[in-house]
């Protein structure tokens, strides 16, 4: 007999017992009693917290049925049949306890007092529950949850799908386009024409790499495919995935979930400045180079969590892949919240189920019970967070050897605040009980190593607490008020044995055991969906972060099954999962809209045209970087500052992030604040993003650096000019119209120039140069 | 059903995560925002390009009371004793220890630290014929005496600056969420075109715990605040606003060609609403440049309105809050300054006075203005901080220029004025020495309910969807205190 069977027959058996009783005749004068003196009592005073017409039960209780008093709230029995004295709900509308007063606005009156306790004398007879399931009754009940989880896709082991053929013997060759065509088929759609070539490989540059191809590029790639498409494109497609810009541009995607900043989430109120994570980049830069080396998604994970329990030492890059834990926002919140953030990002990030919520009470929508969250937290306490600048403590990561001249200068001004520290000795500093020494190391120094190319690179680490933590669950969340005792352990959900995690060690390794688990269903899938949706612009499960009973259904499951166990049977290989995917025709769709489909599935979630991307702020800033030849592809190393004078030449993803106060361009182009693992991002179409492109010192930079390219200064006409900027820019010529449009711009703006004019920083034809990068076409892949 | 309408709505947020984030009951007023230009609720005035916008102006539960708010935001804390709750007990016993009774009734820290009783120095008199009393440090402020709405028994969690902060503005003192004010462009959507919904204005810096007190958390960043240092004045308020390199005749031109480009680019990609919505918003971007400057070009006031604010930062903090408010912003948030300049552990006495001294004339001049305009009646001002101060002296000193008062959450106070409250009352009061709340406890989540309730919310329906739950500013607390509504 299976769980669910046994529940059924538990339920049916209670009910059963219930009608029994119910049918005494003592319960039938109670009830009348019940309806008459004591029902209304309640609906005036209780009901508007306590019952589910009002959508409302606070404290978890409700009063609207037997059960609801019987069970009671958080606290415990609200009625102790036949035991006025012992039942909280008399002492309740007592008063006589300053802690538990109910109503809280005002006493009721000592004959309704009175009533009530005559009620409960009489063994607080009431109506029976109403029978199936209301909402609320199910809420937060876990015995009912887990049921439901019994059916629920998520939770179901991911299943080998063989697709399904396709009549349309170029949608038959990739499994991807076998199951979005059967969708097709089932709703009366037909799939897009493959996308033009110069738009294909536009978009596969972008995707890939999060760069715009160069104008030789889409030239040769045109010219080829009129051969060979599919041999042109596979070629093109793994030489972009083999490029290093590919780990560039994917780490994005998994630093969002991580939510990789520079900085920890508080700062110094005296000095204002943030606490300084000097060395999280090493933890980024092990992100960019595992997908750059397709190191199985298992092991990414595995690392993550436990490098340091399997065998890294230190020296070893992969000791950093420990920042994931150790990088988070820290110090703002006491440690409990810390943890909270730990579990989070474990559950949402990588399982896609909301465990956090379940901190003060069992999930009230999902199977995941109180004990859960507090297991995990134990694997969380009994893991400790080395101090961001203790550097005695954080190892030496190998290869970031300095030039000699970067060194000399680093350890120039190293000394120099060595000195300064050494002289402030054990003095305190102004309205701070710390040493001024501290003050110097937590900004000077720690700006230093932040900054400086000079300074040792070290990761951040976690390491064991020498006796791991037993965790307690706190009641309602209360850390003083602690209940029982739970082993540290993986979630029930996808362990239903649950098997305790080992007593001398904290259990990191044998989380991230479970989680890349191959029986494990959700990991993987969370993840494909997550790949899926950076590279095709909508997700299979909209709500990626959040795959349980709350979360969206998938809209092709099969798919995302089948997607599930080819890259779990392949050795989790990310390549292969992306590769696969921008090889279906289902990617190489046009994205062009089509009226008649469009009236079937306006919001396109059968997939029958590509999706339009617009530019992450990543690619924005890169892209313009790169169409003004100023882009500076040095990969690894130290953070620079985005837009600021002096800003990087470098990739966006080396960018310093400054968790307490994001950066507000960042913020305006939805950049997801990295206080908390994020599950998507936005689109949002607001005016500071324009005013950015329109005014920003970064933008004109690039407008003028363009018209200082060879192309551009090589032209003799102004026509020649207006089609070196299309091809910088655009990567396309300009048409004849467009040609004569900017020509006569051009034009009545010389008109107007005086010699003042002429002689500024921004003259006419970086404002052509800009007005490209200002628009809809530059910033949009199709 | 026009199926080509509806397409418009996939863009900004899918309509299945839409449905989602709603909430109960929110959908009434998000969805009616968003769903408008989609030809869903034909009735709805909207202009195309907010069909993909989060911030399309959209309807509250309720008629308001309040349209817009000014909370003026004395941060670190200012003392409840020498401004706006005389105690003449406390003047009385000045200088003597707290009775044991009372000091046993005090958590264990606070026990330890509790100095001697400290009677406020300042003179307090009654005003106007609510007949309100306020210490001699407001004499400009306490002329709006009937327009004020006194709340002497605020409640706050742990006594500490970021934790009373983010309680006051988010509703929670440790857990990353939403402010007031993004929770009210969640629910209301923009007033205006060409300036931010919600705007944070402090001078030289950023308040104790920074960007968090205007945090859009878990909402989207479109319902952040913007901040703007008040010490610089004009264009260097937004960030990007203009460009002075080349002549703006260049930049209309400029952004002509970027519109040409933009329409051909469009024209052979039909259906989809964003590209239609760009083109709109770098309109709109184009016209904040002179809104924006306009906004805090205080050059354009009269003299003599210039002159009763006063030429200082306070009263140019105030006299912007005014043009912004009446330029659309819903939610205006002025701090007194960087850092918590109210945070007097030591010298109170010279401090507070010279704190006053900055911002009475101004905050006077605000409401006189306000009201002069008749925009008082919808606009609600509040005055406060974080948590108040206790009625004991902190530091060792008996020097009365050199004593300071601790941080203190059992019973502060601040006002609100307008927007539909009580005028000319007090609400809520401590016992007699200022220690505990005696009567009418006034906790965060109740101001904010209440805060919410003028605006025409329901606090318990506007609720988001995340992370599997539905969130709201209240959690699980708050209570719509009638009392305090006119």
């Amino acid at each position: 007999m299976d769980k669910l069977t046994v529940l059924i027959t538990a339920v049916l058996t209670l009910l059963l017992l219930q009608t029994v009783c119910v049918l005494a005749e003592e319960d039938v004068k109670g009830r009348e009693f019940f309806e008459k003196k004591i029902r209304p009592l309640l609906v005036q005073h209780c009901y508007e917290c306590h019952s589910e017409a009002a959508k409302e039960r606070q404290g978890g209780l409700l009063l609207d049925r037997r059960s609801g008093w019987l069970e009671g709230g958080d606290t415990s029995m609200a009625v102790i049949p036949g035991e006025p004295d012992q039942s909280l709900l008399i002492k309740a509308v007592r008063y006589a306890d300053e802690k538990l007063q109910m109503p809280p606005e005002k006493q009721l009156p000592g004959d309704s007092v009175k009533l009530l306790e005559q009620w409960v004398r009489r063994g607080a007879p009431g109506p029976k529950d109403e029978p199936g399931a209301t909402e609320f009754s199910r809420l937060g009940d876990q015995k009912y949850l887990f049921a439901q989880a019994e059916q629920h896709w998520a939770f179901q082991p991911v299943k080998a799908v063989s697709p399904p053929e396709a009549n349309l013997k170029t949608w038959n060759n990739n499994a991807i386009d076998q199951f979005v065509f059967a969708g097709f088929s089932e709703n009366g759609l037909t799939p897009s024409s493959p996308a033009s070539p110069s738009t294909l490989i536009r978009r596969l540059t972008y995707d890939l790499t999060g760069l715009p191809p160069t104008m030789d590029t889409v030239k040769q790639f045109v010219e080829n495919v009129t051969q060979d498409r599919h041999t042109t494109t596979t070629e093109a497609v793994d030489r972009l995935i083999e490029s290093p810009a590919f780990g560039e541009h994917l780490a994005r995607l998994w630093l969002d979930v991580a939510r990789y900043a520079d900085t920890d989430s508080a700062y110094r109120p005296d000095t204002r400045t943030p606490h300084y994570f000097p060395f999280a980049f090493t933890y980024r830069d092990y992100v960019v180079e595992s997908f750059n080396k397709d190191k199985p998604y298992d092991d990414f994970v595995r690392e993550q969590f436990a490098a340091d329990l399997i065998g890294f030492k230190a020296g070893d890059p992969e000791l950093a892949a420990l920042g994931f834990l150790a990088a988070g926002p820290f110090a703002n919140r006491d440690p409990l919240e810390s943890l909270d953030d730990l579990i989070d990002v474990t559950t949402r990030g990588l399982l896609g189920v909301t465990a956090a919520c379940a901190r003060c009470h069992d999930h009230k929508y999902e199977p995941i019970p109180t004990a859960d969250y507090y297991s995990l937290r134990g694997v969380f306490a009994s893991t400790v967070r080395v101090n961001p600048l203790d550097e005695q403590k954080l190892p030496l990561v190998s290869g970031y050897e300095p030039s000699p001249a970067d060194l000399a200068d680093y350890e120039a001004k190293r000394a120099a605040i060595d000195t300064e520290i050494a002289k402030a000795g054990k003095g305190k500093s102004k309205n701070n009980n710390q040493s001024i020494g501290q003050k110097i190391r937590e900004t000077d120094l720690a700006e230093l190593l932040l900054f400086h190319p000079g300074a040792p690179a070290r990761a951040m680490i976690v390491t064991e607490r020498p006796r791991p933590l037993e965790p307690v669950v706190f009641i309602r969340g209360d850390a003083n008020a602690p209940g029982e005792t739970v082993p540290r352990r993986f979630l029930k959900l996808a362990d239903p044995e649950q098997t305790p995690f080992p007593e001398n060690a904290s259990g990191r390794l044998q989380l991230a055991e479970r989680i890349v688990d191959p029986k494990n269903p959700l990991t993987s899938r969370v993840f494909v969906n997550r790949v899926w949706s950076y590279l095709m612009g909508s997700y299979l499960v909209d709500t990626p972060s959040d795959f349980g009973l709350q979360g969206s259904a998938p809209t092709h499951p099969e798919l995302l099954d089948w997607l599930a166990d080819d890259f779990v049977r392949h050795d989790w290989s990310i390549k292969r999962l992306v590769r696969t995917i921008v090889l279906s025709q289902t990617y190489q769709q046009r994205s062009d809209h089509r009226e008649e489909a469009a009236a079937i599935d306006p919001q396109n979630l059968r997939l029958w045209r590509a999706n339009r991307k617009h530019l992450s702020v990543e690619a924005l800033r890169d892209s313009l970087l790169a169409v003004s030849g100023q882009l500076d592809l040095t990969p690894r190393g130290r953070a620079g500052v985005l837009w600021e004078k002096d800003y990087t030449h470098r990739r966006a993803i080396y960018g310093y992030i400054n968790r307490f106060n994001l950066d507000p361009t960042l913020r305006a182009f939805d950049f997801p604040t990295p206080v908390q693992s994020q599950s998507k991002r936005g689109e949002s179409i607001v005016a500071p993003q324009t005013l950015f492109t329109m005014n920003s010192p970064f933008v004109i930079d690039q407008s003028i650096a363009v018209t200082k390219t060879s192309r551009f200064s090589e032209c003799s006409s102004d026509q020649e000019r207006v089609d070196a900027l299309f091809e910088l820019i655009f990567q396309r010529t300009a048409a004849p119209l467009e040609i004569e449009r900017v020509i006569r711009f051009v034009e009545i703006q010389s008109r107007f120039n005086t010699p003042q004019d002429k002689a500024r920083r921004a003259s006419t034809w970086p404002l052509v140069a800009q007005s490209l990068m200002m628009s809809n076409e530059f910033q949009y892949i199709d | 059903m026009n199926f080509y309408n509806n397409s418009q709505l996939v863009s900004w947020l899918s309509r299945r995560e839409l449905l989602q984030r709603s909430g109960l009951g929110v959908g009434s007023l998000a969805l009616t925002g968003l769903l408008a230009g989609g030809g869903e609720i034909s009735a709805a005035p909207a202009r195309r390009e907010k069909s993909v916008s989060p911030l399309l102006a959209s309807a509250p539960h309720h008629q308001p009371r309040a349209k817009r708010i000014i909370h003026l935001f004395m941060n670190g804390g200012p003392s409840q004793f020498d401004t706006f709750y005389p105690k003449p007990e406390l003047q009385r016993l000045d200088g003597q220890p707290l009775p044991d009774s009372i000091k046993n009734k005090l958590q264990p820290t606070q026990r330890n630290r509790v100095g001697l009783l400290f009677g406020s120095p300042f003179k307090f008199r009654k005003y106007g014929e609510s007949g309100l009393t306020v210490s001699e440090l407001f004499p400009n402020v306490a002329q709006h005496a009937d327009e004020l709405c006194v709340l002497r028994s605020m409640q706050g969690e742990i006594a500490n600056h970021t934790p009373g902060l983010l309680l006051t503005n988010c509703g929670h003192s440790t857990l990353p969420r939403p402010s007031l004010g993004s929770w009210m462009l969640y629910g209301l959507g923009i007033e205006s075109d060409e300036l931010p919904g919600f705007i944070v204005l402090c001078p030289k810096g950023l308040p104790t715990a920074q960007s968090t007190n205007w945090t859009s958390a878990f909402l989207p960043g479109v319902y952040q605040g913007t901040h703007i240092d008040t010490e610089t004045s004009g264009k260097e308020l937004i960030p990007n606003l203009t460009r002075d390199d080349i002549r703006s005749g260049s930049q209309r031109a400029q952004v002509a060609l970027t519109q040409f480009l933009n329409r051909r680019h469009q024209q052979f990609r039909p259906g989809d609403e964003r590209l239609e919505s760009r083109i709109h918003t770098m309109e709109l971007a184009f016209r904040m440049q002179t809104a924006g400057t306009d906004a805090f070009d205080l050059q354009q006031e009269p003299e003599h309105i210039r002159k009763a604010y006063g030429d200082s930062i306070q009263g140019r903090n105030m006299l912007i809050a005014r043009r912004l408010s009446e330029r659309g912003v819903r939610y205006v948030q002025v701090y007194h300054g960087a850092g918590q300049p109210w945070d007097n552990h030591g010298s109170i006495v010279p401090r507070i006075k010279q704190l006053c001294a900055e911002s009475d004339q101004p905050i006077a001049a605000l409401l006189s203005d306000l009201k002069q305009r008749g925009m008082l009646e919808d606009t609600l001002v509040i005055w406060g901080g974080e948590m108040g101060r206790t009625p004991t002296t902190q530091s060792g000193t008996k020097d009365v220029n050199k004593v300071g008062r601790d941080h203190h959450i059992d019973g502060y106070t601040i006002w609100m004025a307008g927007g539909g409250v009580r005028p000319g009352v007090t609400y809520g009061s401590t016992d007699e020495f200022g220690m505990q709340v005696a009567e009418n406890k006034m906790p965060l989540h109740d101001l904010h309910a209440t805060i919410l309730h003028l605006m025409g919310f329901d606090h318990r329906r506007l609720t988001y969807r995340y992370s599997g739950r539905d969130f709201r500013l209240t959690d699980v607390h708050g209570r719509v205190v009638d009392e305090l509504l006119a």
